[in-house]
Parts: structure tokens; sequence; C-alpha cells
């Protein structure tokens, strides 16, 4: 069994009460916060902690924290990202639904070291009964004096509101989000400014990711140094995972970044293995957004060496053999998948949700869904499949959001390791619509050239 | 046209003051959803206008995030609303299966409604709960591990429930 810090009391009975929260010794950082800490002291151990968001970016925390104007009179707020849209996550979801008060616990001790009075969870408008499950918490959290006027005595006020968007995957991206608080569409700014210094309202503003505030409270309770203890390297603390896809347990995992790729899908802790006895064939290891690796660069980089669940493994060897941890949402093909099929689903969903802005996005996205559906159904031609690699060269990099590069991503990797499957859709068209490629050559181990 | 009771009023009041003095747009989305939920499930023109004018914001700046964000519908819908998810995880675990199977049942396409109003279909795009994938949102709520009788369940279900409080 790995280190767990954030789930490890979510099992318990009526955890999502304030009453038994509080007996497993819950709110003990704001406590020892708000008691004995300077907001400065709070965004050191942060520092020290390594803590990396977990929104899928993996920006140090604490970095990001230090950056937060201050001028005087001018009102400062911290912003939880709970938009969780990037297809493959639902790990803050979990976390929001079965133990709020952990949430809540994290963004008290975090708006004190940051100074915000008014906090905001921006969550996405489909959660809506997750919703009434956080400001429950607030309620109760307010009822137990950890809110509101001049919390344990301390002189520090906070409130914290719950705000629902509409559907919008682009509210996950943090300035798509503060204009989105702010009542209008969610169409991202261009930075500079960045919101540290003029965010939501003009003010300055700190956007952090559930997971991410959630780990405030062990690193206040452990202390920055004892956290960064574990897992390895710059992947410090705990990950986590929401796995999902043709395994035998899909779920959320809490994971110390020390194990392997091939133990987290293969063993009875985690995934379980395949399901249905199938083969796995690739695997989006952090979201729909990273590279889609097949089986025998996912289990083992392309050096031969094991493959493990954190930042740096994760990408190891770049785009060009790996992947990225990203929000830790861990897709799984097996045998019988198509990725044609499945990096069409992808472009139909970066389509959808493209807020229209900027040229590459918007029309380079419709563009690579018609032709994946063409492929898809066998109408496809051998230069559509240079086309698509022609496009998604001139989305990345080109927008003003990552949503471009979210897009284009996939279908670079799908087409830089599956080409031979996306060719096999023209070749082989009528075949194609009723049976799929398969296993094909994808889990069969790599020469590695020596020297 | 329907006006906000004195009680969704206050609610409004309420949810205008978690933002700052001036700032009351921030509103607005929170408030869109008060009036989808007690105006029909839908957003009607008159609905925004009324919206614009208790924020004292212009229609045109309702219109624009209206039409902004998937959730708001701009016309009619079924009394249930089955939206489907059929982005990669769900697509994965058959949402194509549960897609057809509820158009063939219900004799409706994706973005049509039953004669009867009951219904909509709609298919959608990642809602979240990929691990517990197939589902649909239902409302307020997400049914998820979709089969063939979990969705005859629920029609039966979407219709007894009609039935009752009709």
């Amino acid at each position: 069994m790995g280190v767990k810090i954030l789930l490890d009391k979510a099992h318990i009975e009526g955890i999502r009460t304030y009453e038994v929260y509080r007996r497993e010794g819950g709110y003990r950082s704001v406590e020892k916060a708000l008691k004995t800490m300077s907001p400065e002291a709070i965004v050191e151990e942060v520092k020290k902690s390594g803590l990396r968001g977990r929104g899928g970016a993996g920006f140090p925390t604490g970095l990001k924290w230090s950056f937060l104007a201050k001028p005087d009179g001018v009102p400062r707020h911290l912003v939880c990202n709970a938009d969780e849209s990037e297809p493959g996550t639902f790990k803050d979801r979990y976390l929001m639904e079965f133990i709020p008060h952990l949430l809540i616990e994290g963004l008290v001790v975090a708006s004190f070291a940051l100074g915000s009075n008014a906090t905001y969870i921006y969550i996405r408008g489909e959660y809506a009964w997750v919703a009434e499950i956080l400001e429950q918490a607030i309620e109760e959290a307010r009822a137990n004096g950890f809110l509101g006027k001049n919390i344990l005595g301390s002189g520090f006020d906070c409130e914290i509101y719950v705000h629902r968007g509409a559907g919008a995957y682009i509210c996950g991206e943090e300035t798509a989000l503060i204009e989105s608080l702010e009542g209008k569409r969610g169409n991202p700014r261009i930075k500079p400014p960045f919101p540290a210094i003029q965010g939501v309202w003009m003010r300055p503003t700190v956007v952090n990711n559930v997971e991410t505030l959630a780990a405030v409270v062990p690193i206040i309770n452990l202390g920055g140094e004892e956290y960064a203890k574990i897992g390895v390297g710059k992947s410090t603390g705990t990950k986590l995972i929401s796995a999902c896809g043709n395994i035998n347990k899909p779920g959320v995992y809490e994971i110390d970044m020390t194990i392997s790729v091939e133990e987290f899908i293969y063993s009875d802790e985690y995934c379980g293995g395949i399901a249905n006895g199938k083969r796995l064939k690739a695997c989006i290891p952090g979201g729909s957004s990273v590279p889609i690796l097949p089986a025998n660069l996912l289990l083992k980089t392309a050096k031969g060496e094991t493959r493990y669940m954190n930042y740096e493994s994760l990408s190891d060897g770049g785009f060009a053999t790996g992947s990225m941890m990203g929000s830790g949402g861990f897709i799984v093909l097996d045998e019988d998948q198509c990725v044609v099929k499945n990096t069409y689903t992808f472009a139909r969903f970066y389509r959808h949700e493209s807020c229209g802005q900027c040229s590459p996005c918007r029309e380079g996205t419709g563009w690579m869904e018609k032709l994946l559906l063409r492929l898809e159904n066998g109408q496809g031609k051998i230069s559509d499949i240079d086309l698509l690699w022609d496009i998604q060269r001139k989305i990345e990099g080109n927008t003003i959001c990552p949503l471009g590069d979210a897009a284009a991503w996939p279908v670079a990797a799908a087409i830089r390791h599956f080409r031979d499957e996306f060719e096999w859709h023209v070749t082989h068209a009528a075949e194609a619509v009723k049976s799929n490629y398969g296993l094909a050559h994808y889990a069969d181990p790599i020469h590695v050239p020596v020297g | 046209m329907s006006k906000f009771s004195e009680e969704k009023l206050a609610k409004v009041k309420e949810i205008m003051a978690r933002y700052p003095e001036g700032k009351q747009k921030s509103a607005l989305l929170p408030v869109l959803h008060l009036a989808q939920d007690s105006f029909g499930g839908w957003l009607s023109s008159e609905t925004m206008d009324y919206v614009a004018e208790l924020l004292n914001i212009n229609p045109i700046e309702v219109y624009e995030v209206a039409t902004f964000y998937s959730m708001y519908n701009l016309k009619p819908v079924g009394k249930y609303m089955f939206e489907v998810c059929q982005t990669g995880p769900c697509m994965l675990r058959g949402s194509d299966d549960i897609v057809a199977y509820i158009q063939a049942k219900l004799g409706i396409k994706p973005g049509e409604t039953t004669a009867d109003g009951l219904f909509t279909l709609k298919t959608v795009e990642c809602l979240g709960a990929c691990g517990y994938a197939p589902m649909m949102q239902l409302g307020k709520t997400y049914r998820e591990h979709l089969t063939k009788e979990r969705v005859d369940a629920i029609i039966e279900e979407c219709t007894r429930n009609a039935a009752k409080n009709n």
C-alpha cells in the first residue's frame, strides 16, 4: 500500500459531515496556520513541499503564490478551479463529493496565506449536486467558527462562495474562468497581465486546482520538508489518478508517484488489469490532451527502462516517445479499440469546446474533426493523414490559450505512433467500417538501437 | 411573462451579494441557472431580458453569455432531458450503443423531443464521469453504468413520475 494523505479518510462513514471530519483530526491545519504561522511562513512551507499544480500544468504552487501582487488597499482573491472538464478526469469530483471539508480546510489556510477575504469555488455547472455538498460543508464550517469574521480569534475574516459554471471546458483555463466568474463568455485573456497582478475584477488573483488546495492541508500538518519526502525527485507528495476505459477497476486512486505504470494498470490495488481478459493496446495517461502511447512505449521508455507514474518518467522521451502526467486522467484502450475513432471523439470534443477567439483553433479543430470522421468512415485518402498533421502543426503554439495545443497534441501523437492504423483505414476502407485494426504490433518489444 | 416569486427574488439578492459592490454582473451565470429552473427548463428572450433588468445590465450581455454555455437551453426541451456523454472514455465503454438504443426506444434522434413533450435526447461531451461510463445527465443528477436495462428503468421511472404529477 502506498502512502495516502488526501483520501486516507474518504471512506469513513459520515466523513462528509463536519462532526465526523473534525473528530478524525479535521481543521487542525487551520488551527496551526492561523494561531502559530504568518502568511509568509505558510507560502514558505508550500514552496518547501515542492507541490506542483494538480490541474494539469504542474507549475510549482509556492512560486505561483509568491507572484501575487499586494498593492495597498486593493482586495486579493483566491479562486478554486473546480471546473474539471478534461476527458478522463474525475478526481476533483470524487474529493469534493466524498470529503468536501478537506477542500474547505485547504481553502481557509490558503486564503489566510494569500490574504483573500472572499474566496470563490468555480465548479463546473453539471456537478450541481456536488455544489450543494460544498455549500453544506461551508455552512457547517462557518457554524463552527472556521469561516466568517475573526476566525479562531486571529483577526482574519473569510467567506467562501460556490459559483457554478454552465458547461464550457474552456473555463478550466484560468483567465477564461476569471472572465466567466465576472459573468462573461469564457474567452481567455491575453497574458500579461497575469492573474497574479490583474485577475478577477482586475484585482490580484490566484487560481488553483481543487487537489492542489486540498494538498495544503497535509503540507501544513506534516511540514513542507516532510511532505517533500513522499514521492520521488520533483514529483513530491501524492497524486490523484482517475482511471477509466477498458480496465477492471475504474475509479479514483491516490498514488505516491513511486509505482510503475505496469503496477498501476495490473495490480489489484489499482486498475486490476485489462477488462475481459483482453490485452493492452494504448493509453492516454494524463487526460485527453496529452499524447497517447502504444503499450510498448507506455510500460517501458524508449530506452527500455521501467516507466513510473510521476511527472518526469511519464514525460521521458519528450513528445517523440513519451507523454505527460497532465491532470491524472488515465484512459486505457484494449486491443479491440480503434485509435482513429478515439482520436475522432477527442477532435469533436475540442471543436465543440473551442471558444472561437483564435482562427487556428476555431477553424483547425473543425477541419481535424471532419478529416478524422472521414477516415473513420472509410472515406479518407492517404493525403488526409498528412493534412491532419499539417493542421495540428499550425494550431500548436499559435493561440492565446493552451486549448489549441490540447487539441493538436492528441492528433499528432495518434499519427506519430499509429500511422499504419490510419493508413489501414484508407487501404482497407470497407473492412475499417466493420472491424478494427486490432492490437497489431503495438505491444511488441521495441528494438533499442545501441549507441 | 413570468417573473420570479418573492422567495426566488430573495435568492437573486443573496447571489448578488456574493460579489463585490458594483460587480453584480458576476451573478449572471447563477441567476440564469435559477431562471432556467424556474421557467420551464429553457431561456426565452423575454426571460433573458428580465434577467438583464434584474442585474441592471444590457440584454446583449445576457444573450452573449446564454449562447456561449452549453447548459442553457435556448428553445423548449422535454420534461426529461437525457444528455448522453459520447466522448472517448464513454465511447470506449459502449456509449454509441446506448445512444442508438435510446433513439430506437423513444423514436427520436439526438436534438429531438418526443411528440408528447416528455423526453429530449441530447449527445454531450465529457461530463466527468469517465470511470462510471457509459453515463447520462438527467436534470441535476448523473445516471451511471448505463445498460439497456437501466435505460428502460429510467424511462419507466420518468413516465411514472410524469403521470403522477399530472
